[in-house]
């Protein structure tokens, strides 16, 4: 899964284009299955309610699209939106805080590691 | 359920001399059968009386002839459907095998027998119980002596149970509640015992009355007793009275609870049903649904038990928000909402069955009038925080107070966002706004479909202007700086590489730092 704070800016991102399209139109649904396995992994019932798991996919949207309002006020001032933006948000929380960065630096490391791949690739490619 | 009930009982003909054991027995399996659900049902199926208790229960409770050769149909019903109301029962129907003609041998026998543990309480839940949720196999002797003698005896039976429910005046299906009520009652709390009953509501919903918190047995079996008396009587006699017919004096007697208070059932139906709600989130789905047929102490409890967990302002938005939002959870909670603040309701125009039936229940359970909330609620709200914890009186009052002032106020500027939004009804988006403008409070599960659209922070052009001055500002004092620093490296480097080549160098730097300016501006 991509980083959240990546993951949260693009969602950001797709949501905050949509009102461009309706005001009226909201995916309902979009994280219910997701959500149902997450719900499990913290104790829920295997197969929770579809009430329960909406409401819940209601607080994670609205979460997200508050901190893409807020990541979007604070980018403005500095020109463009940055994940920058997003962890200054969170600042405060440092559960999340450590996790964010320990995901952003596993994405950092990811990358490296394919472009080392890519390297090798293309020396044995050169070698054969 | 009505329609379980009359087979079970049917293929349940032991002899009745088999009553005399069982009796005895059940009794105490009742407190235990409470918590344990099918099982007590099962076993004491083949031993009485006690289990087929709750099945009849639907039914107008058998005159104070005891039949003693009544055949335990109505217990495999009551396995299948109330394991715990069985139990509790059980207990009763042993304690008063007069009233309950067609709990056959183990009612007589028990009332020989009867459980020392159980008290007035229980009698007065099972009578009440029985006689609504019968569902038909008894035989036809017992019911017209039964109706009378079941009146009477309401007034020994109902006990506890009836409680503040029965003051109602609304003998509401918690017949079943009654049961387990009955046998619980003096363990546990009423907001637990409604729980229990809370998950056969449907079942229960036949029975007439049964009001599943028994709190002062004593002072609540009067009331109970009168009130249980003039609902049974209303319901039996709407009914056949008799103990004969499953399902039509269920139905009657249904009907006529339900036109007391439409919204109970169905509202009460989808969260009941959901099966692999643990007990413990029973006491949740008991509170909506005893919003509706229980007193008006015991909803607010509960009500406010679940609901102020989380907002004061939820109760009031669901009650808006049941009229636009379709979700089952908002409705069941816009209910007891709706039943807390009729005052405020009054100012809603309903847009939907549900949320004037509500409206009814409310005005109905409404004694006090223009409180919206009652000393229960706050009980029940300190309990979840500490269980051992005690306000003063005066702290209760003052809480009160601040809450109802605090839905006034909500509903007063939610009322006005209405009429700017040049609309009649009070919807749930304009409590939403106000609470997250002006209390800085987020309810989830209630905007609806609409998305937050992002607004741009809005920027004079004259803040723009005073910015990029700014900035300028800075560029040249940074550009001042750098240029005298690359002056004198450049007067250092002249000696050593000479006048032109510094010149150039010198130079370059100049054009590095104005296109550094340029990008800083971007």
């Amino acid at each position: 899964m991509s980083n959240p704070s990546t993951g949260a800016s693009s969602k950001s991102k797709v949501s905050s284009s949509q009102p461009s399209e309706t005001s009226f139109k909201r995916k309902r649904g979009v994280f219910q299955k997701d959500l149902q396995h997450m719900m499990y992994g913290f104790g829920d019932d295997p197969n929770p309610l579809p009430e329960t798991v909406a409401l819940v996919e209601d607080i994670v949207v609205e979460y997200v699209t508050d901190m893409a309002h807020k990541a979007q006020d604070i980018g403005s001032k500095r020109g463009k939106l940055s994940v920058e933006d997003f962890l200054y948000l969170i600042r405060k929380d440092l559960p999340k805080l450590n996790r964010c960065t320990e995901l952003l630096s596993m994405q950092e490391e990811l990358k490296q590691a394919r472009k080392a791949f890519e390297v090798d690739e293309e020396k044995l490619g050169t070698l054969e | 359920m009505d329609q379980q009930q009359p087979p079970p009982p049917t293929p349940n003909a032991p002899p009745p001399s088999s009553a005399v054991d069982p009796p005895p027995q059940p009794q105490p399996q009742p407190q235990i059968q409470q918590q344990t659900t099918p099982t007590p049902p099962s076993s004491t199926s083949s031993t009485a009386i006690p289990n087929p208790n709750p099945n009849p229960i639907p039914k107008p409770l058998p005159s104070a002839i005891p039949p003693p050769k009544q055949p335990p149909q109505p217990k495999p019903a009551l396995p299948s459907h109330q394991p715990r109301s069985a139990a509790a029962f059980s207990r009763p129907w042993q304690q008063h095998s007069a009233q309950f003609t067609h709990f056959s041998s183990s009612s007589p026998s028990a009332s020989s027998s009867p459980s020392p543990s159980l008290s007035s309480q229980p009698r007065g839940s099972i009578a009440l119980g029985v006689p609504s949720s019968h569902s038909g196999p008894s035989p036809p002797s017992p019911s017209p002596p039964q109706s009378t003698p079941f009146t009477g005896s309401f007034g020994h039976s109902f006990g506890g149970t009836s409680s503040s429910n029965v003051s109602q005046a609304r003998p509401m299906m918690r017949g079943i509640g009654m049961g387990s009520s009955v046998g619980s009652s003096s363990q546990m709390r009423p907001g637990g015992i409604s729980a229990q009953h809370q998950q056969r509501p449907l079942q229960s919903s036949l029975r007439p009355t049964s009001s599943p918190t028994s709190q002062s047995p004593s002072t609540q079996n009067f009331q109970g007793h009168g009130l249980m008396r003039v609902s049974a009587v209303g319901s039996s006699s709407s009914t056949p009275s008799t103990l004969q017919t499953p399902q039509s004096p269920n139905q009657p007697w249904l009907s006529s609870g339900a036109q007391g208070k439409p919204p109970l059932p169905p509202p009460w139906h989808r969260p009941q049903l959901r099966a692999h709600i643990p007990q413990q989130h029973h006491s949740l789905q008991t509170v909506s649904q005893q919003q509706h047929v229980s007193s008006p102490q015991v909803p607010p409890q509960n009500i406010s038990s679940i609901q102020q967990q989380e907002h004061f302002e939820q109760q009031f938005s669901q009650s808006r928000a049941s009229q636009s939002l379709p979700h089952q959870q908002q409705d069941s909670r816009s209910q007891g909402s709706a039943n807390q603040k009729p005052s405020s309701l009054a100012m809603v125009q309903p847009s939907t069955v549900q949320v004037t039936q509500n409206k009814a229940a409310i005005t109905e359970s409404d004694d006090s009038g223009g409180r919206i909330l009652s000393k229960r609620s706050i009980h029940d709200i300190v309990n979840q925080i500490d269980p051992s914890e005690k306000l003063d009186p005066e702290v209760e009052d003052i809480l009160v107070d601040i809450a109802e002032d605090f839905v006034d106020s909500i509903t007063t500027f939610g009322c006005s966002l209405a009429k700017h939004r040049k609309s009649d009804t009070l919807e749930a988006k304009d409590i939403l706004l106000h609470l997250e403008r002006n209390w800085n409070l987020t309810l989830p599960g209630f905007s609806g479909d609409e998305i937050k659209t992002y607004k741009k922070p809005i920027t004079n052009e004259v803040h723009k202007e005073r910015l990029a001055v700014i900035k300028k500002s800075i560029l040249a004092r940074e550009a001042a700086n750098a240029k005298h620093i690359i002056g004198q490296t450049a007067v250092n480097t002249k000696g050593n590489v000479g006048k032109a080549a510094a010149n150039i160098w010198v130079l370059q730097m100049l054009k590095y730092e104005k296109y550094h300016e340029a990008l800083f501006f971007f």
